[in-house]
């Protein structure tokens, strides 16, 4: 789950350099989305569809509305202006879908039992779906001639307009991915960790600092980092009371910043003068 | 072309009356509010005041020092729940609970501030976004915060007898600290501190050259800005008499980010406008959504600070006060035409030559040690990356009172060299004395205070001021005044003289006729010599110049060499690198070539220029160079 809002974090810091922190509530919307399209009577299969479909376009919506209209980008302005959207968008979720935390019904499967742990059917589709866009992913970026392109935007912004790459389109396309990977673990991980409108801010801190472990360039890396920040939280998780549980997978957090700003991966660079 | 207005512009009198004349007002406001408005206004202002103080604070971090906190309600919730917790259960006397309070915000301010501070930019944020969240559920979990009942039922602070049981006695308990607040708020802005934080602010390495320790102003400021917070917490506490763990919310932190955005970073004014205008806004949607949504309540008035943030920034990225501003340009611009005048706005004209009118006089230079006497020991001077070494043990020794050139072809490692001497990189082996102290892999700041400082080969301008706010911000490293002295104000007079030094220093490199020009409007050539003039201001012992010919017509170039000459008479020396090997070798004394990270030859321009060794370098690498065929 952190995976993929990794993915979708870098997918828009590598074009535009913006740590998008309404990333979380893309998969709150997504989650709180499907459930009431069911309680409409809809099936689970449609209900999620459409939630990511409507989520993915909401995000390319914002990317056009609101962030393209800023025309002096700073670091300071792009975090205000994504906590603001981040606000927006829980205050919207909170008066259409209420307080109540939400959860979708489990997707179809058995539960599985391997050397006697028991893993739960959904944690197989997370997994699969993570396996699915993790490699879909990592082929659009390095095979595809559009990959490529908005590899060339991130590194080169003016290079690759001269040599013809709509800064536009890759803009477009990146929140695109942002807003489907968001949903996809909204919905996915919504029948075992419930989807309420506050969470998402959470989401998206989690989700950089598992995109800070891959160097916030690589997706590869950072689905790794994602995986690795979630076995390490359970593993935590297992001797704290509950309640202590997210203090504790912050302080991992703010101490994986500090000690490793760069990513696992890759060594800390000398400064260029 | 029209010059913004650089942000902070010297001081001119009429601007510290008009702050004066603001105070005033608002202290009048303060003290009528009472008799003339409603409850519910009185209510809002109160509120308004209590937020203005974390406001105030987050404007200092952003404005001056840029760096966005995301967890400024963190501290509020200190210096609240610190506050409650003495005075409930150990009854501790109200002003001492609340200097606690107070306190303990700024404690845990310098806590994580140590280890958060050497982050920047996302980072930072993001970081300070994971701190509020822990302090939330700390509040949240633990016994000694009374978990999400809170902290209640402690007595009404009593000032001179008087119980402060009301609005109106309230807002007169609080209102004086915020006028503090503001007062040193605007007082540290144009301190030498506040000045030196908005340098590092547009270029962190040109500020550290010129002594400026980024990192302990940077904390400073942090903690600074988590007093406020606390003392705005301690406030709160009193008022409401229940401290939950709603005062640390994440919302609240959006909350004082928006009015530290709404009313317009850098102004310190803004905070209290914007503390006024979202306890106004919250309050009217509070009232308003309910009516439009039934069944609507609670946080609803989120909807609103997140649309008010998107808006300020994609319509007016000043806030209210740069509205304001734009809108009497606009007012007093449209008056101008009116009557008929056809004269430009900015009656600066940017001259393109640049021959200002010098007085001839070189600046003071210090010599610390006597001539011929070594000033720089460079001692066996290793950088690698991985397993390409850039420089390899290279060793030389610069005297007192002479011009050193290095010299080399591209990647020959002059750069890196020149950067392991002045601080911004650090070596893998060897040292680096500067007047016998160990300068090697420690911040350029150390450096620069011992008296070495540098111009840059990629300009570092600092652009929020101008020409003038340059230069004087190179006479950082001989100020004394600290946080202290800039809060109250207490520097009038260093900052005159020092004043009168950059002015002095503008004279002699004939920078006299932009002086209050924004610096990011000069010409490119002017820039370069602002940027000597700055590094000059500092009156150092060693000035290292990276490639400063660059850019420059031959008519600068000429300039600038036979001021470095003049300079050399005054006893000061210098490194330089450049590219132009003719002009180092008809200026230097002394000179050392490098070439795939190792010294090739080193002595007399004369010796150099003949050396084969040189020759071949040289012509090996492909470039003819006419200064050594000459």
């Amino acid at each position: 789950m952190y995976a993929l809002l990794a993915v979708g974090l870098i997918a828009i810091y590598s074009v535009r350099h913006i740590v998008n922190l309404a990333q979380g509530e893309f998969a709150s919307l997504a989650g709180l989305g499907a459930v009431w399209l069911i309680s409409v009577g809809l099936p689970l299969v449609v209900a999620v569809v459409i939630a990511v479909v409507s989520v993915t376009a909401t995000a390319v919506l914002i990317d056009r509305l609101i962030i393209a209209r800023v025309r002096q980008m700073t670091t300071l302005t792009s975090i205000i202006l994504t906590l603001g959207v981040a606000t927006l968008l829980q205050a919207l979720m909170l008066l259409a879908w209420g307080p109540t935390a939400r959860g979708l019904p489990p997707f179809p499967g058995a539960n599985v039992l391997v050397g006697g742990v028991s893993i739960r059917s959904q944690e197989f589709w997370m997994l699969g779906t993570l396996v699915v866009v993790g490699v879909g992913i990592v082929l659009f970026s390095e095979r595809t001639r559009l990959g490529k392109a908005m590899r060339a935007v991130a590194e080169q912004p003016i290079a690759a307009r001269i040599v013809g790459i709509s800064p536009v389109l890759a803009s477009v396309v990146a929140f695109g991915i942002a807003g489907f990977t968001g949903a996809l673990a909204g919905v996915m991980s919504s029948p075992l960790s419930l989807s309420v409108w506050s969470a998402g801010l959470l989401l998206a801190l989690k989700g950089f600092v598992a995109a800070v472990l891959g160097g916030l360039v690589s997706y590869r890396a950072a689905m790794a980092g994602g995986l690795l920040l979630g076995a390490l939280e359970s593993y935590v998780a297992g001797y704290l009371d509950s309640g202590y549980r997210d203090a504790v997978a912050f302080l991992i957090l703010i101490v994986i910043l500090i000690v490793r700003p760069a990513g696992l991966a890759r060594r800390v660079s000398g400064v260029r003068v | 072309m029209t010059a913004p207005a650089p942000r902070l512009a010297r001081l001119a009198p009429t601007r510290r009356r008009n702050e004066l004349l603001g105070l005033g007002i608002l202290v009048v406001v303060v003290i009528a509010l009472p008799f003339v408005a409603s409850p519910s206004v009185l209510g809002i202002a109160v509120f308004a005041m209590i937020f203005a103080l974390p406001a105030i604070g987050l404007n200092l971090l952003m404005g001056l020092a840029g760096q966005v906190s995301l967890g400024q309600a963190a501290f509020f919730a200190a210096g609240a729940y610190a506050h409650a917790i003495l005075l409930t259960r150990f009854e501790i006397p109200g002003p001492i609970a609340a200097a606690a309070g107070v306190t303990a915000a700024m404690l845990l301010a310098l806590l994580v501030g140590v280890p958060l501070l050497r982050l920047h930019g996302h980072h930072l944020a993001l970081a300070t976004l994971g701190l509020g969240f822990i302090v939330m559920i700390l509040a949240r979990e633990s016994d000694i915060t009374g978990r999400n009942t809170g902290i209640y039922g402690f007595s009404r602070p009593v000032v001179f007898g008087v119980t402060i049981d009301n609005n109106a006695l309230f807002l007169w308990f609080v209102a004086p600290a915020v006028i503090v607040a503001i007062a040193l708020a605007m007082n540290l802005t144009r301190s030498r501190v506040g000045r030196a934080l908005s340098a590092l602010n547009d270029s962190g390495i040109a500020a550290e050259s010129l002594a400026v320790p980024t990192f302990r102003l940077r904390l400073g400021v942090f903690v600074l800005s988590a007093g406020l917070a606390g003392l705005g917490g301690v406030f709160y506490a009193y008022h409401v008499s229940l401290v939950s763990p709603a005062v640390s919310d994440l919302h609240l932190s959006v909350e004082f980010l928006l009015m530290a955005v709404l009313g317009g970073l850098g102004s310190v004014w803004g905070a209290l406008l914007g503390a006024v205008a979202v306890e106004w806004l919250g309050e009217g949607l509070r009232d308003i959504i309910p009516a439009l949504i039934p069944g609507a309540g609670g946080e609803v008035q989120l909807v609103g600070y997140g649309l008010a943030l998107v808006v300020v920034i994609i319509a007016m990225p000043g806030g209210v006060h740069g509205f304001a501003l734009s809108v009497w340009r606009w007012a007093s611009g449209l008056a101008f035409r009116r009557r008929g005048s056809t004269q430009p706005r900015t009656t600066t004209q940017l001259p393109t030559t640049s021959p200002g009118t010098s007085t001839g006089a070189v600046p003071t230079v210090s010599a610390p040690v006597p001539r011929d006497e070594p000033v720089l020991e460079v001692l066996g001077l290793t950088k690698r990356y991985g397993g390409v070494t850039a420089v390899d043990d290279v060793s030389f020794t610069v005297p007192a009172g002479r011009i050193v050139g290095l010299i080399g072809p591209n990647g020959a490692g002059k750069t890196t060299c020149f950067n392991m001497i002045s601080g911004a990189i650090s070596p893998t082996a060897g040292e680096v004395r500067l007047l016998g102290h160990q300068i090697a892999a420690r911040s350029p700041h150390v450096a620069a205070h011992l008296g070495l400082t540098r111009t840059f080969q990629n300009l570092q301008i600092f652009t929020s001021t101008d020409v003038r706010g340059n230069v004087y911000m190179g006479r950082y490293r001989l100020g004394r005044a600290g946080f202290l002295r800039g809060l109250l104000g207490l520097q009038g007079v260093e900052q005159r003289r020092q004043h009168e030094q950059a002015d002095r220093i503008l004279d002699a490199l004939g920078l006299s006729d932009v002086a209050d020009v924004a610096a990011a409007d000069l010409p490119f050539g002017r820039q370069r010599v602002m940027e000597v003039a700055r590094a000059l201001a500092s009156e150092p012992a060693l000035l290292l110049l990276d490639e400063p010919m660059a850019g420059l017509s031959t008519a600068e170039r000429h300039r600038l060499a036979s001021l470095l000459s003049e300079l050399r008479v005054a006893g000061l020396t210098t490194i330089i690198v450049e590219h132009d090997v003719a002009q180092v070798l008809a200026l230097a004394d002394e000179v050392i070539v490098l070439d795939d990270g190792v010294i090739i030859s080193q002595g007399s321009p004369d010796h150099v220029r003949h050396d084969p060794a040189v020759i071949a370098a040289y012509l090996g690498d492909g470039t003819t160079d006419p200064a050594v065929a000459r």
